[in-house]
């Protein structure tokens, strides 16, 4: 019941006396009482305990200016209060200390507007409390703010037995002008129809004549006449302002923050009664429209029953697969679609019928929370951060993660909002989203996607660029995994459209994809350049050529797209042997795709064509890296990378052309190092020379093989 | 708080005023149609949430996502006798009330014919509302609030249009007597006026558009109504202010009535984001807008090239007319109003504000307003 409490010691005896009446109904378990005793002696030494119990125990009189403890201690009892909530003891000690004015009345409003119980509130506190307003010292507007209160709180008191026994004290203030609308409605919610009394009936008629036909005084009369109509004479109008005024009371703010955080389940004054619903909260909540709506069933029957003569089942009614399954044929959509988005089951319904309308609705309101929420929120965007879009967003993507498919609103959102998005808001939820989208026509996607994530990338963190490159990774993943399982469905030349609505062709597909490709090829050789090939953002990188490498073999798509020089190339001269590793890996698929290819386009008529630049340019990289890593002729003429022989010359580096061969490549440095004392270990003086001798040099490849290096291994294998 | 109000009126000293050209980039309406397609019913496929990537209509579908801006052109405001169309009693509603506006998205199952039965509901649902968490039900089932929907006709401009309808809710006043009339309490009205037609094509059949909501009365009814539209039509509320540039449409579509029927002032409030901030009235005698309206109206010649002799109006023209507004200020106060924006606009032929406050004064210009406000609602839609 109670996620935290703070019992305290002096609290039993002040409240001894009235706790000991109800101890009949509540039954105590002793080991309870025990455990209750151990942690009490643990929290002996928190502040909040020392606090309180310099409240429970301050002597009357205590004077309050330039009091530093007392200041101190309020403090202490006011921040938990506004961030946990009061335990339901700290309540009673700090309403006996407010309303016994024991120093004064100065303190007293204070206190009361920061008793925001995280629980309940004990009804012996609210009793004590109220006898306390018998004593009169309390000044009027302190006495109204108590019995607002009360009544803010009045559905967490734990019962409401003995407030009922003390009906006609209660009722006694009735005649203060200032409480009378206050306390009218206090007794509203405790009228039984044995409160219901001439002499009361009388008083409050006397009272109306007094003030007039107060809306206050009629409620309540009118619900004593329908306790006893003989009593009641008076005619009650057959239409009143619905309920009492209910004054914007300091608590209820805080109250719903500190249940929120709780996750308390009480009820709280929202649910006052003669309160609209929820109405003023919502009012000041500028983010409601990404609540989802409830799941409920229809409100408009009629319209159905025209057609539908079998009976329907709404969805709200099923519980389990089960249920669903048997039910399959006659379920009724819910009022709301947007309230499946938090039901699996639903979701699952609504993945296997192809409703246009149920989908297009759905579409409709997820389309306006997330416009509402983040494109057309005038009032600053402060509120954007908040748990609750994010909690939004979790759960959209989660629903699309379970149907593996974006909802075209969702889709539709994004372009309008990557532009005016700073990158870092929401990001790792906005990448997600992203990396959902469905494949975009060639002829679009430049505009709506390129354009403004080229903006985001270069003027965003190495952190945002790695974020991207993954995304975008995860979108061609995505999309390759969409065209293997619908282009094996039919031939893998025919035009998709045959078999599904999508009227995309082969060619439309690989024209996207080819785009995407490019363009993440550009992003990366700029990145690269902006980052100094920082080792993450090239990790980021080869991950989507891993993928883009093998997109024939692996995905059936006829398609291979070599990377630009400027990302083969850094990544060769990568001082990070990993990333030399993919490479060569990476290489390797690149070779089987283009070699399976050419043996089907001889088999078969219908195989792709690759053009001779794509055969070229892998040839060129393949030389370049074998002269490079194990021919040691770098810089030879004719090879991608040349510089003027003066320049070399100049340069001073002795034998130049196998300084990035894998012994003195930078990544591999080491290795070679490791390698020559272990095949030489008395030779002092170090040459890597002579690894590059016939035998040595096996040797030293099957070393590096063994390390892990299975990419160089796959490239050049063993002859 | 710190906010100064300066109160500016003055003439147009007549046959003085030079135009400048519109700066550069002040237009920046380039598409005019609002293209919006969806996925056709043909075939059934798994991926059908990705309504846009069928290609075919995704083709059409996304350049209009991100690119639907207003009209740049728009028909003059035909002076039309509507009142012999539409109830009178009707048309007085529309015309006393100011509107605050939001857009709606498209009603799920909305019928024209079920108006009585959504009265019924509506009133019921109120009740229920309004009786939440309370004991006992005190008045009997007698509800208070009488609720009344009702087909506006003689509204629509073309076949696509759905009729106009009008909610008002009746109250009993409090402490009434038995004959006493039931007092309006609140009313609404749901209407789409040359609503785009390709949008409105792109639904299926079970959706009604009527995009633009205004409602006046109580807030605590209007959060009351709008709550039951959501759950018994599916449809969702967001607020719809009138944009800077829709409220210089109002303004220029305002001033060219002049000549038909007079708008006795072209009152527009601006506001400069300086500190402290400062408002400005600036109030034009109707006499000078109508001169500068008219001498930045294009050649009558070029127009009968254009075909439409007179009937239409392009935003060049209206940037124009504003231009000529601010550029007339500046040389007075040196104060740019470009760096500020419109916030109200009022004429004898109605008034709008940009939190989405419009009173339409004027029954024969009335259509011409509407149609505006129904392309910004549009525009709003989230697909």
């Amino acid at each position: 019941m109670a996620p935290k409490k703070n019992l305290l010691g002096p609290t039993d005896s002040d409240s001894s006396s009235v706790s000991d009446q109800s101890a009949s109904n509540r039954s105590v378990n002793r080991s309870l009482r025990v455990a209750e005793k151990e942690r009490r002696k643990n929290e002996a030494e928190d502040p909040l305990v020392l606090a309180l119990k310099y409240f429970s125990d301050v002597e009357a009189g205590t004077p309050v200016v330039g009091n530093d403890e007392f200041e101190n201690n309020l403090v202490l009892v006011e921040r938990a209060a506004y961030s946990k909530g009061l335990s339901s003891e700290a309540v009673a000690v700090m309403l006996e200390f407010a309303m016994s004015l024991r120093m004064g009345t100065s303190p007293c409003v204070r206190v009361l507007k920061c008793l925001i119980p995280s629980t309940v509130v004990p009804q012996e506190a609210v009793v004590r409390a109220v006898v306390w307003l018998g004593v009169g010292k309390i000044p009027i507007s302190t006495q109204v703010l108590f019995i607002k209160w009360v009544l803010t709180v009045f559905d967490m008191i734990d019962a409401k037995d003995q407030l009922r026994s003390i009906y006609g004290f209660i009722f006694s203030f009735v005649t203060e002008e200032n409480l009378c609308p206050f306390i009218c409605h206090l007794l509203y919610l405790l009228t039984r129809k044995e409160s219901v009394r001439v002499f009361r009936v009388r008083k409050l008629l006397e009272l109306q004549s007094k003030l007039g036909r107060q809306p206050f005084l009629l409620h309540l009369l009118s619900l004593y006449k329908v306790f006893c109509p003989e009593l009641v004479t008076l005619s009650v109008p057959s239409r009143m302002r619905s309920g009492f005024r209910n004054h914007n009371s300091p608590w209820k703010s805080a109250l719903i923050a500190v249940q929120k955080r709780n996750g308390s389940q009480v009820a709280s004054s929202s649910s006052l009664p003669f309160t609209i619903k929820d109405m003023s909260s919502s009012r000041k909540r500028k983010h409601g429209h990404l609540e989802l709506p409830v799941l409920s069933s229809l409100v408009n029957k009629q319209a159905q029953t025209e057609s539908f003569s079998r009976k329907l089942v709404p969805l709200v009614q099923l519980h389990s697969f089960t249920q669903l399954l048997e039910n399959m044929h006659r379920i009724e959509l819910p009022a709301q679609m947007g309230s499946l988005l938090g039901s699996s089951l639903a979701l699952q319904y609504l993945d296997c019928v192809q409703d246009e309308s149920a989908l297009l609705r759905l579409n409709f309101w997820l389309g306006y929370a997330l416009h509402e929420e983040f494109l057309f929120c005038g009032d600053g965007r402060a509120s954007q951060n908040s748990e609750e879009a994010l909690q939004f967003l979790d759960k959209l993507l989660s629903t699309q993660h379970f149907l593996q498919e974006a909802f075209s609103s969702s889709e539709a959102f994004l372009y309008k909002f990557l532009s005016v998005w700073d990158g870092s808001l929401l990001r790792p939820q906005i990448l997600s989203l992203l990396s959902h989208i469905p494949v975009v026509p060639s002829a679009q996607i430049g505009r709506l996607l390129f354009e403004p994530l080229m903006q985001l990338f270069f003027t965003s963190s190495l952190f945002f660029k790695c974020g991207l490159i993954e995304c975008l990774n995860n979108m061609l993943l995505k999309w390759l995994t969409w065209h293997s399982v619908y282009a094996l469905e039919d031939d893998l030349d025919i035009s998709l459209n045959s078999h599904t609505s999508i009227n995309m062709t082969l060619s439309g597909f690989k024209d996207s994809v080819m785009e995407l490709v490019h363009f993440v090829g550009r992003l990366a050789s700029v990145g690269l350049q902006l980052e100094g090939c920082h080792s993450l953002l090239l990790s980021f990188i080869l991950d989507f050529y891993e993928t883009v490498c093998d997109t024939f073999l692996r995905y059936g798509l006829p398609l291979v797209v070599m990377p630009p020089p400027a990302v083969f190339y850094p990544v060769l001269f990568s001082p990070d042997p990993v990333s030399v590793d993919r490479l060569a890996y990476i290489m390797y698929r690149y070779k089987v795709n283009l070699t399976s290819a050419k043996s089907q386009e001889k088999v078969t008529e219908q195989a792709f064509h690759i053009s001779r630049q794509t055969f070229r340019e892998f040839n060129n990289y393949v030389v370049v890296m074998v002269n490079c890593l194990w021919n040691s002729k770098m810089f030879h003429p004719g090879m991608g990378v040349q510089l003027g022989e003066e320049l070399l010359l100049k340069s001073n580096v002795p034998q130049y052309w196998t300084s990035f061969d894998l012994v003195n490549h930078p990544a591999f440095l080491s290795y070679a190092v490791d390698f020559h004392q272990r095949c030489w270990p008395g030779r002092k003086d170090v040459d890597l020379n002579s690894i590059k001798h016939s035998k040595p040099w096996s040797w030293y490849l099957e070393y590096l093989y063994s390390q892990g290096y299975d990419g160089l291994k796959q490239f050049v294998p063993a002859p | 708080m710190g906010k100064r109000d300066v109160q500016i009126c003055f003439r147009f000293p007549s046959g003085t005023l030079e135009m400048e050209p519109p700066p550069n980039g002040v237009v920046r309406t380039p598409l005019n149609s609002v293209v919006v397609q969806r996925r056709s019913k043909s075939k059934s496929y798994r991926l059908s949430y990705r309504s846009c990537l069928g290609a075919a209509s995704r083709l059409g579908f996304t350049p209009a996502l991100t690119a639907r801006r207003l009209n740049t052109s728009r028909r003059a405001p035909r002076s039309r006798n509507i009142s012999e169309k539409v109830n009178s009693e009707q048309l007085a509603l529309l015309l006393k009330t100011e509107w605050r506006l939001s857009y709606v998205t498209p009603l799920f199952k909305f019928r024209h014919t079920q108006l009585k039965s959504y009265s019924r509901q509506l009133s019921a649902f109120i009740a229920a509302e309004k009786q939440q968490g309370l004991a006992v039900d005190v008045e009997g089932s007698q509800s208070g609030f009488r609720v009344s929907f009702s087909v506006v006709q003689g509204m629509t401009e073309t076949d696509d249009d759905a009729e106009t309808v009008l909610i008002q809710i009746h109250t009993n006043p409090l402490f009434a007597r038995q004959d006493e009339p039931q007092r309006s309490v609140w009313s609404g009205l749901l209407t789409c006026i040359n609503g785009n037609t390709d949008y409105l094509h792109s639904l299926p059949k079970d959706f009604i558009c009527l995009p633009l909501f205004g409602c006046s009365g109580s807030e605590v009814l209007t959060t009351l109504v709008k709550s039951w539209f959501q759950q018994a039509f599916d449809c969702s509320f967001g607020p719809l202010e009138i944009s800077h540039t829709s409220l210089q449409w109002l303004v220029a579509l305002w001033t060219n009535c002049h000549s038909e029927s007079g708008i006795q002032q072209l009152k527009m409030i601006w506001t400069l984001p300086v500190v402290p901030p400062l408002q400005i009235t600036y109030t034009v005698n109707p006499q000078d807008a109508w001169e500068l309206w008219s001498s930045v109206r294009r050649d009558p010649q070029e127009e009968n090239e254009g075909g439409e002799a007179g009937t239409s109006i392009d935003i060049k023209e209206v940037m124009r007319f504003v231009q000529g507004l601010k550029g007339h200020f500046y040389r007075h106060f040196r104060l740019d109003l470009s760096s500020g924006s419109l916030k109200q606009v009022s004429t004898a032929l109605g008034s709008a504000k940009y939190n989405g406050r419009i009173k339409i004064s004027n029954s024969r210009y009335m259509i011409t307003t509407l149609t505006l406000l129904t392309e910004c609602a549009l525009l709003k839609m989230p697909i």
